[in-house]
């Protein structure tokens, strides 16, 4: 089951094409981070999930509803913390919560109480007063005290510290279910997020260029390093998915994007018939390098 | 804190790295018989992990008979934990890999290998 489904999904402002038949499910259950530099359409998108925004073209649907639906149900069962959100900044920490509480049925003061503490809220302090990591945590903690099912999160870590973030992270963490909790979280930074998401959705000029789980990414790509032990030879080139190809005298590096050890084995014994090969996995910051320079030297709408 | 040491390294699959490190503490002595184990929730909290990882971690634990779980106390480090000389030495296997794979990289010998073991062996003063 999905919790989120968007199909052909495109939005528009003017003559910029932010989103671009975005298609993409996110499983329930799953912390799915969705990844893309700065103007990617990551913010698009979710504004356009959170009916904050209508869609130039296309659907989607999120717990099982049209997002152009999306009513207090959903709402009910939905935390959405984003960094350009707007706050009543005036209002009080304690303010806030007062307010929040009685549009949620499932709202649960013992986890208000213990976030509170987590977090070192000063409950009487303005949230027009509040640093950035105090203000996302006030965010965090009205959105999470109702145990939301589905957690929407806009790149929630830029400008954290990493005291807040940690705390942050082990907030949401706090609410954790098995099976029916789901997070979606938009970063534009893969290391913020690459313990914690399972599956990994890269977004580039408003399209996805891939999506998939985070174990399946990180055994389809390896670091390939090859010593010919007959000496430097002429090589014809190399297939597609091989990538970041170079060649110097008798060894040679690139990365498979496609790794399957058996096939790839057999690859490597057909091409280099006299050389000691070694794949060593990568991290999931040298895969997405890896994929950005290869997007920045390729002619717009090539995939890996 | 967590009742074992562990570094989390980038690039390795975490599950794996975490089930390793706890085998480890429970050989070394740092995890005892019938001492708890943290809940899913708080492994997944300690490590800044996902909790189906964290819960995938626990469950593989379970299966392989490091820890046992009892309803309402939750996991505990199993009495056999440890595991016979066979298990134990398994879990050397990634490291040894890797030492072999450097070793050929440097076009060593088996024997120089063996040699350059037996040296840091003994310096460690034990049999």
């Amino acid at each position: 089951m999905n919790i989120i489904e968007t199909n052909q999904l495109s939005r528009r402002y003017g003559r910029t094409e932010a989103l671009r038949g975005l298609s993409l499910a996110v499983p329930t259950g799953s912390v799915f981070a969705l990844l893309g530099a700065n103007g990617a359409g990551k913010t698009t998108a979710i504004k356009v999930l959170m009916n904050l925004l209508p869609p130039s073209a296309g659907d989607a649907r999120v717990l099982g509803v049209d997002s152009c639906r999306l009513g207090p149900a959903q709402r009910a069962q939905i935390g959405y913390v984003s960094e350009n959100q707007k706050q009543p900044l005036w209002m009080t920490v304690r303010q806030l919560l007062d307010y929040c509480r009685p549009f949620y049925p499932t709202w649960d003061p013992a986890l208000e109480n213990r976030l509170l503490r987590q977090f070192e809220l000063p409950v009487d302090r303005k949230l027009g007063n509040l640093s950035r990591g105090m203000l996302m945590k006030a965010a965090l903690l009205s959105s999470l005290a109702y145990r939301p099912r589905l957690l929407v999160l806009d790149e929630p870590f830029s400008g954290l510290d990493p005291l807040a973030r940690d705390d942050f992270v082990r907030g949401v963490l706090e609410t954790s279910e098995l099976g029916d909790w789901t997070v979606f979280v938009s970063s534009h930074d893969i290391e913020e997020v690459e313990r914690l998401a399972d599956n990994i959705g890269l977004l580039e000029e408003g399209r996805l260029r891939f999506s998939e789980t985070t174990d399946a990414l990180l055994g389809r790509f390896r670091r390939v390093d090859v010593t010919l032990t007959g000496g430097a030879a002429q090589l014809a080139a190399p297939p597609s998915g091989w990538l970041e190809w170079e060649q110097t005298g008798g060894r040679i590096r690139f990365v498979d994007t496609r790794y399957e050890q058996a096939a790839a084995e057999r690859a490597w014994r057909e091409r280099f018939p006299e050389a000691a090969v070694t794949a060593q996995p990568m991290t999931l910051r040298e895969i997405f390098v890896t994929l950005a320079r290869e997007t920045r030297n390729q002619p717009k709408g090539a995939a890996a | 804190m967590l009742p074992f040491s562990i570094e989390l390294k980038p690039g390795l699959p975490i599950a794996e790295q975490v089930i390793f490190a706890v085998k480890k503490a429970v050989v070394a002595g740092q995890l005892q018989p019938g001492q708890p184990f943290p809940s899913v929730r708080i492994v997944s909290q300690e490590l800044q992990i996902n909790p189906n990882t964290a819960h995938k971690i626990v469950a593989s634990l379970v299966a392989q008979g490091v820890l046992i779980t009892t309803p309402a106390v939750g996991s505990v480090v199993a009495e056999r934990a440890a595991g016979d000389r066979a298990e134990r030495a398994g879990l050397l296997g990634r490291d040894l890999e890797h030492l072999v794979v450097e070793a050929k990289k440097l076009g060593l010998t088996l024997e120089e290998v063996q040699g350059g073991l037996a040296t840091h062996w003994r310096k460690l003063g034990r049999k």
